[in-house]
Formats: structure tokens, sequence, C-alpha cells
């Protein structure tokens, strides 16, 4: 950040206090926006928790999330299960809120990030998406003739990347370990 | 046929709930209601790392990096016209799709730079914003490997995904 301002003092002072604005009016905007899509989004997952759905898919999920997260709480794993069915679904705007939730569930307190917020951060980031739908609908509208032909290739890259995600997490948690360094006891 | 798919998950739910006899005016109520405690306690984190991508993006330092990492990433089979892409897309989703959009209106929506794009925006995400908004609510403030990490698989995705568009 400091770095940009001392580029923008000798290239363009004026804009730097106008830029900064716009942005964290944009971001003001977009929370607003965000406000909306929670709301709805909130409400569904209170029914899907409720009606006992969310249970029903974190039962399903749990052998895997157990072995990639390495979580026991029950509660803990049907946030992380959501989580990443939103994120599956592309429906990224449901998956955040989910996230925020198990990322407090997991949190320790110890101020450092231990091993499961780690790779639910590292598989958000590499997000497994069956349905690319923004990307299509953008492409289609864009005079595509065949808008959805980048379905097969994004689901080999994604996996792909999701896969070397989990892989370098585990590793580089083994060799911190190893070490004798505890980073993360969960 | 996207379209239909999240109508029939919301229809099966609400008929579920139903069957189970979940009120759901007062669920749905009290789901929505931490929408805005939510935003707002989000809403600083979001502003400051806009306003970051922001100076970033107009001090002109993207597009300097952009000129220098080009036979960097041309080395790895990632043609040069989508290193911009690739660089902001860690930081900005809305950024990342106004790119792709000019991606699309300067080389074809079939072309392949622009499925190279395509690929490379569903095999990534905004990552330094996940990770800033996903842990505002928690005390860490050691990230320690997640972030590289997170950023290494990015760009194998990418260099995957432009490899598998010239095949596919």
């Amino acid at each position: 950040m400091l770095a940009s301002m001392l580029v923008l003092l000798v290239a363009n002072p004026a804009a730097m206090l106008s830029e900064m604005i716009a942005a964290s009016t944009d971001a003001l905007k977009l929370c607003i926006e965000l406000c909306a899509v929670y709301a709805v989004w909130l409400g569904i997952l209170e029914l899907v928790d409720a009606s006992g759905l969310g249970e029903k898919l974190a039962k399903l999920l749990r052998p895997l999330i157990k072995r990639i997260f390495k979580v026991e709480d029950e509660q803990t794993q049907r946030l992380i299960a959501m989580n990443v069915s939103a994120n599956m679904l592309g429906i990224g705007n449901a998956a955040t809120p989910l996230g925020i939730k198990s990322m407090q569930a997991l949190d320790d307190g110890s101020g450092k990030a231990n091993f499961a917020m780690i790779m639910l951060i590292v598989v958000n980031a590499t997000s497994i998406q069956l349905l690319p739908t923004t990307v299509i609908g953008l492409r289609a509208a864009a005079g595509s003739a065949h808008p959805a032909d980048i379905i097969l290739p994004t689901l080999l890259a994604t996996f792909v990347t999701t896969a070397t995600g989990i892989l370098l997490v585990h590793l580089i948690h083994n060799i911190f370990t190893k070490n004798g360094k505890k980073l993360a006891k969960k | 046929m996207d379209a239909y798919i999240l109508p029939i998950i919301f229809i099966f739910l609400f008929a579920y709930c139903l069957k189970k006899k979940v009120n759901t005016y007062d669920t749905f109520v009290k789901g929505a209601k931490g929408a805005i405690p939510l935003v707002v306690e989000i809403f600083p984190y979001i502003a400051t790392i806009l306003v970051a991508t922001t100076l970033l993006r107009v001090s002109g330092i993207t597009n300097f990096l952009a000129q220098i990492l080009s036979p960097i990433f041309h080395a790895l089979g990632i043609p040069s016209e989508l290193v911009e892409l690739v660089l902001l897309r860690p930081f900005t989703g809305s950024g990342s799709y106004g790119i792709l959009e000019n991606i699309f209106s300067t080389y074809g929506a079939d072309s392949y730079i622009s499925r190279c794009a395509c690929v490379i925006m569903g095999c990534s995400e905004t990552i330094f914003y996940v990770a800033t908004v996903y842990l505002s609510q928690t005390k860490v403030k050691k990230l320690l490997y997640a972030i590289p990490v997170a950023l290494f698989c990015s760009l194998i995705g990418t260099i995957v995904a432009c490899l598998v568009c010239k095949i596919m």
C-alpha cells in the first residue's frame, strides 16, 4: 500500500484521495448488496439446518472432512460441509457466511491460524466448481457459439488445483510438526 | 438448464421443511437477522482490501509487474495477454470479471485466449479477499503458509488451464 502511495505521489498526486474514497464507496455498495444476498442465504441456510438436511449433508461428507480437515467437532464439521457444498455449486455468496462461521468455530484464540483453518482457506481459495455459472453467463453474453464448452477444462483444472492444495497443506503441516513446531493441534 | 437448479433445490427445501413441520417463516427470519450484523462486521475489511487494490492498480504497479513477469509467465506456457488477469485475480472479483469481459471483446469469446481466461477464472478465487473476510471474526493474525500455498495452487491451476485449453 505504501509503495503504491509513493508511486502515485510522483505520478498523479491529485488522484490519491479521490481514488481511495471511490474504492471505499465501492466497498459500501458491495456490502449493501451483500447484506441483501446474505439475508436470503442465511434464511435459506437456517432452514437447511432446522430441517435436518444440513446434518444429512454433513453425515455424507463427514468421512471426507475428517480426513482432510482433521476436525472432530460435529457442529464444525457441519459448517464446513455446507461451506464446501455451496462452493461446489458455485454459490460463493452462500459459502461466505458459512466460511466465517466455520472459522469462528475453529478459532482457538492463539492468534495463529491452525491446520484446519489453513486448509479451509486453501480449499476455498482453490474452489472446486462444478458449474462456473457466472463465467458461462458472461461468455454467452459476449456472443460465444459454445459458451458451456469450458465446463470440462474448468473441472479438470479446478480438480488439479484443489488436490495440489490439500496435498501441499498436509505435506507442510507434517514437516512443521516433525520439526517439533506444534502449529496445529486440531 | 442452469436456471432450474437453484429453484428446484429451494422448492425441495421448503417442501422438506413442511414435511418435517419446521416453522419456515420464523426460521427464515431467524437466519436473515444475522445478515446486517455480519455485513457491519466485515465492511471495514472489505473497504481496506478494496482501497489497497485500487491503489495498486491506479499507481500502475500492477502494469509494471505484468511487464516484468510476462517473460516468466510465457516460459510457463501462460500467454502474455493473460498476465493482468492472473495478477489481479487473487485481489478482486469484480475487477477480474471486468478484465474477462475486456478479453472477450478484444480477442472474441471463442478464441484460445478467452477460453483460457474462463478456465482460469473457474479454478481460482479472490484469495486475499477470502482470507480477510473469513478470518475477520477470529483472533487470527498469523496466517502462516496459507496464502503462499493458495497462490502457488492458483499458479498451477493457471498453467493447467492453458495446457488443457490447447488440447480440448
